[in-house]
């Protein structure tokens, strides 16, 4: 129960980027079963142990608008019990051999993921294709299972986060598919019937447009054995392609206040991003480390942490997916002091938007880039994260060997075209959570 | 051979060739600093931290939250380098720098390229000898670490109810205060307690340097000597661990706070590892808490949740590692129509059942089989290796004998269970402490 304090947050940035450092980066290796399903591959043989992740398109996109919750109700269901098991004799099963079995979904995707020790690797398969392709469906555990949801929804709106985020999502998207958050709310869970997540499965779960990404103690042709006959009833494509999605209208210069009763008031940005295809990437990339997604360096933290200890953290990230996603900047100060934190926000988009942004701080940034991209690889589980973005996203293979290349070719018009284009502050909205506002006049 | 230790005791039977992870290395110098390096050269990257036997135990009343000060103040100027300046170097080498702060301990680390490890520690080493304390610069982070207070604690239930609770469980451990300190005593630190406690604690005895990575150890061992093992030689006391009273009868605390929904914890004092003194003791306290709150066949969770529906969430924890003692906890987030009372009923059931009879050889067999199987998963990751290295070294267990603890986890019988679950969680030595949500107009 001792607690432990950790200095910055961690920045959500790690997931959309990567850079290169002037070392050999692992070569992606790629096979495509029968079925159509891709695997990508990279070897690791410092650790006897193996991590794969499927990666499917049957994300909470999908849930229709009073069931937010879908997706993400399906992959618990898939991760508790399956036809051969139920929920009680599959956990013994794992946990008596060890194998880390999890299922989760985010707003693209739904994902089926495995960790096990290296010789566990055949039996925790076993698991893992019983997982995907035999789902129990027990009415009785759905129920249970949806009850405890929705208790943990309701005890997660003690969490100025969580209630940013649905804010945010519903005020950014209104009626499309990212309007709400994957996990789904109090009201909405109680809507969802077994029926939609067979749906939702018989539907979006299939090999056509999935990717299995493998990184680990182990070699293509040894995963491909393992792999073909657990896999080969597994057929067919998805009613809706991964990357086929409607575009979000702009929605800009709104405002709303979420009343809870915290000391602290959670500021927040937002406007569109951009899409994962989008050429736009790389500048943009870099143009936000320099803003608020590169900790400590960023510009954010130094205006309003460092120079005036307004907050604890600030920083803003941008989320590219199948569709424009989020580009958030946020934050959580003293009520009291809330507008004074958010006019600092404002002065630095403001400043970037002017094109006040030297060639200093963009070489820090990019050298800061390319420096930590080993680190940013080094584990099998952050290897397995990064293939699935690759396969899912249709990043060309050699992703990885370029994007060195890509970020060290970012000028600094590139970056100010990027701020002009993105930091105006006429372009974003802006959400309070916290206690109610004191009235003036 | 580390990981084939692992492997060994996992039973498996093949041997790899492909196992890399090295033995510790180890060098202490003539002022006492200390140096321990797991060379890996599976990636260019090293994971460097340096450890301090100074923390949250370290203070003294009414200046609480002092050792986490210094969490911030190291980034704030030193004779070498302005405030910022450590961070900004950091990152320019494509590195991540951060800190953290327990009861035990207060750490400092960076992953770096292997190639800027050198640098890397002579920055660690030139702050830490020359770190400028600033009033100015204390005023404006003292703030900050006020909002990281409003924001962990003040603001979150769960958290300000287990703080409530581990103050009305222990009378003289120090694990009885907030590591992030009191925000009363916040209100009143000053630039003079600052400079002392840093006089006091700052000094070559109590730093252990931490290397996992990239490297080659007779290479840094120069360095080190060269910055930390130069140093002054300065004799530290004995640190504070006084004699927790045992128990006189239970114990209970209402947090009235604004909530949504209940919680019930218990904490109750257990003993830490204490190598080669209690090993069967404290492992299988260790066993039992992973039987009753680890893995997906968690006792508490199959049975209060799944069966009894009495909470949503339920879970148990141990920290072996600690100092004097440990808080062990139970607890269970509950929903709307759940009481209190019957939960913690069930709960007090399934310990008493656990003191009156063995549990299942199936089950302690699992509960071996998957504390070492998560060994092997952390040993991909670097931070985790080092902060394990750090960890056990700076609490005084010593790094070296980090492989005689599973060695004490595998020799664990279900009597030993039996034993220490009777003895030490009795509702006689237990404090409860329950979240009440307020009710808001």
């Amino acid at each position: 129960m001792k607690n432990l304090n950790i200095r910055a947050l961690s920045f959500v940035c790690l997931l959309f980027g990567f850079s290169i450092n002037s070392y050999a980066v692992p070569s992606i290796q790629t096979a495509q079963l029968d079925n159509g399903l891709t695997i990508l591959l990279v070897e690791a043989h410092n650790v006897p142990m193996v991590s794969l992740q499927l990666t499917t398109p049957a994300g909470s996109r999908f849930d229709t608008i009073n069931k937010a919750g879908t997706a993400s109700m399906l992959a618990t269901i898939l991760g508790d019990h399956t036809a051969k098991h139920n929920d009680k004799a599959w956990a013994e099963w794992l946990d008596s051999e060890a194998i880390r079995l999890g299922a989760s979904a985010s707003r693209d995707t739904l994902s089926l993921s495995l960790t096990v020790v290296r010789d566990s690797l055949p039996v925790g398969l076993d698991a893992f294709s019983e997982a995907l392709l035999q789902p129990g469906w027990y009415k009785k555990r759905f129920l249970s299972l949806r009850e405890d949801g929705i208790a943990a929804a309701i005890k997660s709106q003690e969490t100025p986060g969580t209630q940013a985020a649905q804010a945010t999502a519903k005020l950014l998207y209104g009626s499309h598919g990212y309007g709400h958050t994957t996990s789904g709310t109090a009201k909405s869970l109680p809507h969802i019937q077994l029926n939609d997540l067979k749906t939702l499965y018989t539907n979006q779960v299939r090999p056509v447009g999935s990717v299995l990404a493998v990184s680990g103690d182990i070699t293509m042709q040894e995963i491909l054995r393992l792999l073909k006959p657990r896999l080969k009833t597994w057929q067919g494509k998805p009613s809706v392609a991964a990357l086929d999605i409607k575009q979000p209208s702009v929605v800009r210069r709104k405002s709303s206040h979420v009343t809870i009763p915290t000391s602290q008031a959670l500021v927040q940005f937002s406007r569109l991003g951009i899409a994962r295809s989008n050429h736009d990437f790389f500048p943009l990339f870099v143009m936000n480390h320099l803003l608020g997604g590169g900790g400590f360096g960023s510009k954010l933290m130094e205006e309003v942490r460092e120079k005036r200890g307004l907050v604890y953290g600030v920083y803003s990230y941008f989320i590219p997916l199948a569709a424009p996603g989020p580009f958030i900047i946020t934050l959580q100060t003293r009520a009291e002091q809330a507008e004074k934190a958010a006019q600092v926000v404002r002065d630095v988009m403001k400043t970037l938007a002017d094109g006040k942004i030297d060639k200093k701080q963009l070489d820090a940034t990019k050298s800061n880039l390319v420096g930590s991209f080993a680190q940013r690889m080094d584990s099998n589980r952050e290897r397995v994260g990064l293939l699935s973005m690759i396969g899912f996203y249709q990043m060309p293979l050699d992703y990885l060997q370029n994007w060195t290349a890509h970020v060290q070719s970012v000028t600094l018009s590139d970056v100010r075209r990027m701020a002009k284009a993105y930091l105006q502050t006429d372009d974003w909205n802006i959400l309070q959570v916290g206690p109610a506002k004191e009235k003036k006049h | 051979m580390r990981i084939l230790f692992l492997l060994l005791l996992l039973s498996a039977p093949l041997f790899s060739t492909h196992v890399h992870a090295a033995e510790l290395q180890q060098a202490t110098f003539s002022n006492g600093a200390k140096l321990i390096v797991e060379e890996d050269h599976s990636a260019p990257v090293a994971m460097v931290q340096v450890w301090l036997k100074v923390g949250g135990r370290d203070e003294v009343p009414g200046k609480t939250g002092l050792a986490h000060v210094f969490e911030h103040m190291m980034f704030k100027g030193s004779k070498a380098l302005k405030p910022g300046e450590y961070s900004k170097r950091i990152s320019a080498m494509g590195g991540n720098d951060n800190a953290f702060t327990s009861h035990d301990f207060t750490a400092f680390f960076e992953t770096v390229p292997a190639e800027q490890v050198d640098t890397a520690l002579n920055m660690e080493a030139e702050r830490f000898a020359h770190l400028d304390l600033d009033a100015k610069e204390f005023g404006r982070e003292i703030k900050v670490i006020m909002e990281e207070r409003r924001m962990r604690t003040e603001d979150d239930p769960n958290s300000h109810m287990f703080e409530e609770l581990s103050a009305a469980a222990l009378r003289l451990h120090p694990y009885r205060n907030p590591v992030i300190g009191w925000m009363q005593d916040l209100k009143k630190l000053n630039i003079d307690d600052v400079r002392a406690f840093y006089t006091k604690h700052y000094v070559a005895r109590n730093a252990t340097v931490v290397i996992v990575g990239d490297v080659d150890f007779n290479h840094v061992k120069k360095v080190v000597k060269r910055t930390f093992g130069h140093m002054k030689d300065v004799k530290v006391p004995p640190r504070f661990n006084p004699t927790e009273p045992e128990p006189l009868g239970a114990k209970r605390v209402d947090v009235h706070l604004p909530a949504k929904s209940p919680v019930l914890a218990i904490t109750l004092p257990v003993p830490v590892w204490l190598p080669g003194k209690n090993d069967s003791e404290t492992a299988a306290l260790a066993v039992a808490t992973y039987i009753l709150g680890g893995g997906r066949s968690a006792i508490l969770q199959r049975q209060l949740v799944d069966e009894q529906r009495k909470a949503f969430s339920a879970s148990a924890g141990y920290d072996p590692f600690g100092m004097g003692l440990d808080l062990w906890y139970a607890y269970g987030m509950l929903g709307a129509k759940q009481s209190p009372q019957n939960f913690e009923k069930a709960l007090w059931a399934i310990l008493k059942d656990m003191g009156n009879k063995p549990v299942s050889v199936k089950q302690l067999q699992i509960a071996k089989k998957n504390i070492i199987a998560n060994e092997i998963f952390a040993q991909d990751s670097l931070y985790l290796r080092a902060k394990e290295i750090g960890h056990m070294e700076t609490v005084g267990i010593g790094a070296m004998h980090k492989d005689e603890w599973l060695d004490a986890i595998r020799a664990v019988t279900t009597k030993d269970i039996q034993e220490v679950v009777s003895k030490y969680l009795r509702p006689e030595r237990a404090t409860t402490g329950v979240l009440k949500p307020e009710v808001h107009s």
